[in-house]
């Protein structure tokens, strides 16, 4: 049932009852929004709630089975991605679509070259999107610059530049903040508070409800490919509210409860004197069995390539690592893995999984040598352990023959670990356990890790969400500037501080 | 080619793990009810046979073709076995290519190796010396040199990291000009007895060169799908960086998968050497444009971490009959190769059709 | 995330990769033997007065890249004819395939201020207008067994005859099939790379001479002049044919490609003509493996170095009234049987 808010200007774009079937899913089954001029408006909804096919439908990429599209007050087919743009839709995508091997202003300018008597005025197109980029408060991108050498952010940014050279009156943005750090996210804040000033429109979806809180005006929720509310105020609904909406039930407890320290736990995991020329120098800490270690710190600060050298994916420049008092050969992974060693990479999909490949050979990948005689593989066996795993974990939807690209970001990242567990693993190395995975699904992944704990495993983990590394870790050691900062037990210290260790790097 | 439908699949709404969700979106093609044995229909459909089903089409409408063209001069057994006995050869470098395709590499100096493998097992010397002791000195000689060379390659790309279409383009000139200099342009002509009666031979009225292609075939398939190296051939090929953090050693198994070429090289030696009863230093001349394309009409992905040994053995089938048909039937070399390009894109796109339906509904 | 790895590692692996190249060659130059007899040919030409030694003269030779038999044997035969004469100092380039590397080699030539270019184009037409600017030059060139397009590109040309090839087969076919009473016989043709003209002319012969006693090819194939294509489409050929009576191939090279078809598919039920003239096939023909194969003599360098020589010292050929070398010389395309074999076995070249 919707839950709609008075609405108090009129709308720049209404949808109603969008419906989209594919064959075998009904993936949009009514949806409704509306969006006026100069708002943010938030989309909300788990991964697979419909909001994917609703941008597309939005930019013209798909067409709706059923349904109304009110552009300024006219009714609108939105038959091509071109007639979305000419109606002054744009749409950044969560990979960005950009030619890397083209300049700044030839990207912004694509398919809409600025020419005189069919020849490219580059000097003109360079001016203006000089200006454009001035406009986003971006002066420092050199229009001539290739894209493929800026940084996310910066691309993130020509995509804006590109929306707004075409006269855009509202510019969808699927999960900005996804590839962005701390002081980029709020870069990009101040460019959307900018754009709205100026009356343009902004759909924003994202995972984070504080980034909703503090950028967002109103919400809208999906769940099941239908809204199940909207014009929610984006300050002030609670969020226990969004998350219930979100998920269809209530969920009390994000992170599981600690369970008191063993001081006399043994250490499984010891790291001395870690370096890697260049990004990180002398780090050391111990991890004790059933212990959770959490690593907090910005992007670029080193606590990725801290996990991957510990891994022996990087060599170490100099240190040591050892593993139940037994020490490590630099720079092989084979040897780590071994020793009982395991990591969730950060990029799950590029770095951690097959995707066209089966579930249950995604899962074996690390134990062949358990389910093989004589180099023949045991299908049978590696089924049922696979099978008793992602029951188990809860892996849906069930099936180990299944390939792992139909599987949700949670439970992708399930496989992985299901991965580990299955080498029944000492050491458990993750690298943001919780990206790209939805709300509901979080916490199955919070819980997972902390049952891990329970077993004995100790585990090491790195996030860019401070709260996780909180709510999860048992300690957290800071990092900046490739620098243990800080270190100490979770519950001793609050997110602010450790902000403050991460930009100014004194415990305040 | 699969890239479209996981597009439009990245919009429809995955199953999210959370409680509160539907449970179980309708079951696709390729998966399995968990726990439950596969049946053997579910079995066939994931095999590699259900994969290329435009290539049985395809080899059925040529074989229908050949009949009615050509009648019993086609449908005799000897001809079969001729089509069998011309498709042994780059059959068993295809089974190679196939390995190394799926693992994300690609080794363009097929037939250079196999024709030095061929010119040094049949050098006077060699001969000489199986001669002297026995004809399957010359059987390892082909054996050595090809997967040598392969080893070669392998050792290029895996540790001295350059590009796979480099290092072995590299191969494809450097093997072909030893074996030149080797055989100093000359026809060398196998005169061992032992060597040409084994691989001469008939068992049961099948040639001894169909045979091995059927065993190659046949380990190769073995190998590719039920062991552990086949198992990391596709993780190698699908994922490089994955395979390398959930601790396979991809260095070792891209060098081992560029030897593996090399010993079916070699073994692809042996045989020419039996059919032509010669060693020379034009054998394998294309080979390598042959073995791609049987491989990459049987459905396996050139990009890596997919393929199909069966499909593998339907494309060398397929091109073989087409040139027996056409030579049956008295038309001319320009022909074929224009039915040739044909068949490449038909069978192509016919299998895209067929997998967009399988993954989609 | 990928180590980096040190240039000198790099380098390691490539110097070991390297070594293992060099060391494998090094193994096997143990087939020195094979390079024997070669194709010879001339010592029995009866030494005429022209074969006195002559003002000392400079001839250029360039000729393409040895890849088959029959050319290795036309370069070689080229080199020891110029061995022979005191009075000639041959500068032979590397062979090629690549006719602008040709057309430099001649270049060379013609600053090096030969006396005499003896050239055997890779392409006929591509290597005309360098060969004008040597006759022009003042260097006579002479033209082996492919054709230049221009007539003023060569004092004279000395030419295999492909379409006469095709007819001396045909011819001896038509006699096969009237001696051996043959109704309605089974002609076949293996033919060589389909696409050059050396081919279609071959082809053209034997159609018209097989014309002329009311035969025809009634299966054909081409091969690619290697012995492994020659087998292969051998091969289908049986299949295509159950019972054959008479089958030509083009070249003796593919040949033994061909040879190993017939003995695989164990049929011997026609007549085998071959093509070229390979010393495998003279030694079949002994052996009365074969029937009979058509010449195309792998001479015709070594008979231009001679006739650029005599032009050079400004000598006509001794056996004709007239006093200058001819202008164009095509040479006949014998057949080899068992009864003239021993006559010919010096010309036969090893494949």
């Amino acid at each position: 049932m919707p839950v709609t808010a008075p609405t108090s200007a009129g709308p720049l774009l209404q949808m109603s009852g969008i419906v989209k079937t594919f064959p075998g899913v009904r993936a949009l089954d009514g949806v409704d929004l509306d969006v006026r001029p100069g708002e943010v408006h938030c989309l909300l909804g788990q991964n697979g709630a419909g909001k994917s096919t609703l941008i597309k439908v939005l930019s013209g990429a798909h067409q709706p089975d059923d349904g109304e599209i009110t552009w300024a007050g006219e009714s609108v087919a939105l038959g091509t991605p071109m007639a979305a743009i000419n109606q002054g839709i744009s749409t950044i995508y969560q990979e960005l679509d950009l030619v890397h091997g083209l300049t700044v202003a030839e990207n912004v300018f694509l398919g809409h070259e600025i020419s005189r008597g069919g020849l490219s005025q580059r000097t003109e197109a360079r001016r203006r999107t000089r200006g454009l980029l001035e406009r986003l408060g971006h002066s420092e991108i050199p229009a001539g610059r290739e894209v493929g050498r800026l940084s996310t952010a910066g691309q993130q940014i020509v995509s804006m530049a590109r929306a707004l050279s075409r006269d855009t009156r509202l510019i969808i943005m699927d999960e900005p903040s996804a590839v962005l750090d701390q002081e980029e996210v709020h870069n990009l804040f101040r460019v959307i508070r900018d754009l709205t000033s100026d009356g343009v429109a902004v759909i924003y979806i994202s995972h984070r409800l504080e980034e909703i809180r503090e950028i967002g005006d109103r919400v809208t929720v999906l769940k099941d490919g239908r809204t199940v509310a909207t014009g929610l105020d984006a300050r002030e609904t609670p969020t226990k509210e969004l998350i219930r909406l979100m998920t269809g039930r209530d969920i009390e407890y994000v992170f599981p409860d600690r369970p008191d320290g063993q001081p006399d736990a043994a250490t499984v995991l010891e790291v001395d004197g870690l370096a890697l020329a260049g990004t990180f120098a002398d780090v050391g800490f111990r991890v004790h069995t059933g212990e959770i270690v959490g690593l907090a710190g910005l992007v670029g600060s080193g606590r990725s390539e801290i996990l991957e050298t510990i891994y022996g994916a990087r060599r170490a420049s100099s240190g040591t690592v050892s593993v139940d008092g037994k020490m490590m050969r630099a720079g092989s992974v084979v040897g780590a893995v071994r020793a009982g060693v395991g990591l969730c990479p950060e990029e799950r999909k590029s770095q951690g999984l097959l995707l066209d490949q089966a579930v249950y050979r995604n899962i074996t990948m690390s134990s062949m040598a358990r389910f093989s005689r004589a180099g023949f593989m045991d299908r049978t066996a590696e089924r049922a352990a696979a099978t008793e795993l992602t029951t188990s974990l809860d892996v849906r939807p069930s099936g180990v023959d299944r390939a792992v690209r139909t599987l949700s970001g949670g439970n992708q990242q399930k496989i992985v670990l299901a991965r580990w567990l299955l080498r029944d693993c000492r050491v458990l190395l993750l690298d943001e356990p919780t990206r790209g995975v939805d709300v509901g699904a979080r916490s199955e992944i919070y819980a997972l890790v902390r049952s891990l704990a329970a077993r004995g495993v100790a585990v090491v983990m790195v996030s860019s969400e401070v709260p996780e590394v909180l709510g999860l870790a048992d300690r957290v050691l800071v990092v900046r500037e490739g620098e243990v900062v800080h270190e100490g037990p979770a519950d001793q210290i609050d997110e602010h501080q450790v902000l403050d260790l991460v930009m100014e790097g004194s415990a305040a | 080619m699969n890239d479209n439908t996981a597009a439009s699949g990245g919009a429809l709404p995955a199953q999210a793990g959370s409680a509160g969700l539907p449970p179980e979106a309708p079951r696709t093609g390729r998966g399995g009810a968990p726990g439950v044995p596969a049946s053997p229909v579910a079995t066939f459909m994931r095999s590699g046979a259900a994969r290329s089903l435009g290539l049985v089409v395809a080899l059925v409408v040529l074989f229908v073709v050949g009949i009615i063209t050509a009648g019993d001069r086609f449908a005799s057994v000897d001809n079969m076995l001729t089509i069998l006995r011309l498709a042994s050869v780059i059959g068993v470098v295809s089974i190679g290519m196939t390995f190394v395709i799926t693992g994300g590499g690609i080794d363009l100096s097929v037939g250079a190796i196999v024709a030095l493998a061929s010119v040094w097992a049949t050098t006077l010397a060699t001969q000489t010396i199986a001669n002297d002791y026995h004809w399957t000195l010359m059987v390892t000689t082909a054996l050595l040199v090809g997967t040598g060379c392969g080893l070669v390659n392998g050792v290029l790309v895996a540790y001295g990291r350059v590009v796979p279409f480099i290092a072995t383009l590299a191969m494809l000139a450097a093997a072909r000009g030893l074996a030149e200099i080797l055989a100093g342009r000359r026809t060398q002509i196998v005169d061992v007895d032992g060597f040409t009666d084994f691989f001469g031979a008939s068992v049961l009225g099948v040639p001894v060169l169909v045979i091995i292609f059927a065993l190659v075939a046949a380990v190769g398939w073995v190998v590719f799908n039920r062991t552990t190296f086949g198992r990391r051939t596709f993780a190698v090929g699908g994922n490089p960086e994955a395979a390398r953090l959930a601790g396979i050693k991809v260095k070792r198994h891209t060098m081992m998968l560029y030897a593996l070429v090399g010993l079916c090289c070699g073994i692809a030696a042996i045989m020419l050497m039996a059919r032509t009863t010669t060693g020379s230093s034009t054998h394998g001349l294309l080979y390598e444009l042959d073995a791609i394309a049987a491989v990459v009409i049987g459905g396996t992905l050139l990009s890596g971490g997919r393929g199909t040994i069966v499909g593998t053995v339907f494309g060398v089938l397929i091109f073989t009959m087409l040139s027996n048909v056409f030579t049956l039937n008295n038309l001319s070399i320009s022909a074929q190769s224009v039915a040739k390009g044909l068949i490449i894109v038909v069978a192509v796109l016919l299998q895209q059709r067929l997998a967009a339906r399988s993954t989609s509904t | 995330m990928s180590r980096p790895t040190t240039p000198l590692r790099k380098l390691g692996v490539i110097g070991t990769a390297l070594a293992a190249i060099v060391i494998a060659a090094g193994c096997t130059s143990n087939t020195a033997d094979s390079d024997k007899n070669d194709s010879g040919g001339t010592d029995s030409a009866k030494a005429g007065s022209n074969d006195e030694a002559g003002e000392t003269v400079t001839i250029g030779f360039s000729g393409p890249e040895a890849d088959h038999g029959w050319l290795a044997a036309i370069n070689s035969a080229a080199l020891d004819e110029a061995e022979k004469y005191e009075d000639v100092e041959l500068l032979a380039a590397e062979g090629t395939n690549d006719p602008s590397l040709q057309i430099s080699q001649i270049e060379t030539f013609i600053n090096d201020e030969v006396d005499a270019i003896v050239l055997l184009p890779t392409d006929g037409a591509a290597l005309t207008a360098v060969a004008i600017k040597a006759m022009e030059a003042g260097i006579p060139v002479v033209n082996v067994d492919r054709e230049f397009s221009s007539p003023f590109a060569a004092r004279t040309t000395i030419l295999g005859d492909n379409y006469g090839m095709g007819v001396s087969a045909g011819t001896y076919a038509c006699q096969l099939v009237e001696d051996n009473n043959l109704t309605n016989p089974v002609i076949a043709e293996i033919a060589g790379i389909d696409a050059l003209p050396l081919t279609q002319d071959r082809s053209e012969g034997f159609a018209a001479a097989l014309k002329e006693c009311g035969e025809e090819v009634d299966n054909r194939v081409a091969a690619e002049f290697t012995v492994e294509s020659g087998e292969a489409q051998a091969s289908n050929l049986l299949q295509a044919a159950p019972k054959i009576d008479i089958i030509w191939n083009h070249d003796d090279d593919q040949g033994v490609g061909v040879k190993a078809a017939f003995d695989n598919a164990n049929r011997d039920e026609f007549f085998f003509i071959g093509g070229a003239g390979s010393a495998n096939a003279m030694r079949w023909i002994q052996d009365g493996e074969m029937e009979a194969t058509v010449l195309y003599p792998p001479t015709q360098a070594a008979d231009g170095i001679r006739l650029a020589r005599l032009i050079a010292q400004n000598k006509g050929l001794s056996d004709l009234v007239q006093v200058e070398v001819p202008k164009r010389i095509v040479l006949n395309a014998p057949v080899v049987t068992k009864d003239n074999v021993e006559e010919y076995m010096p010309l036969g070249f090893e494949s």
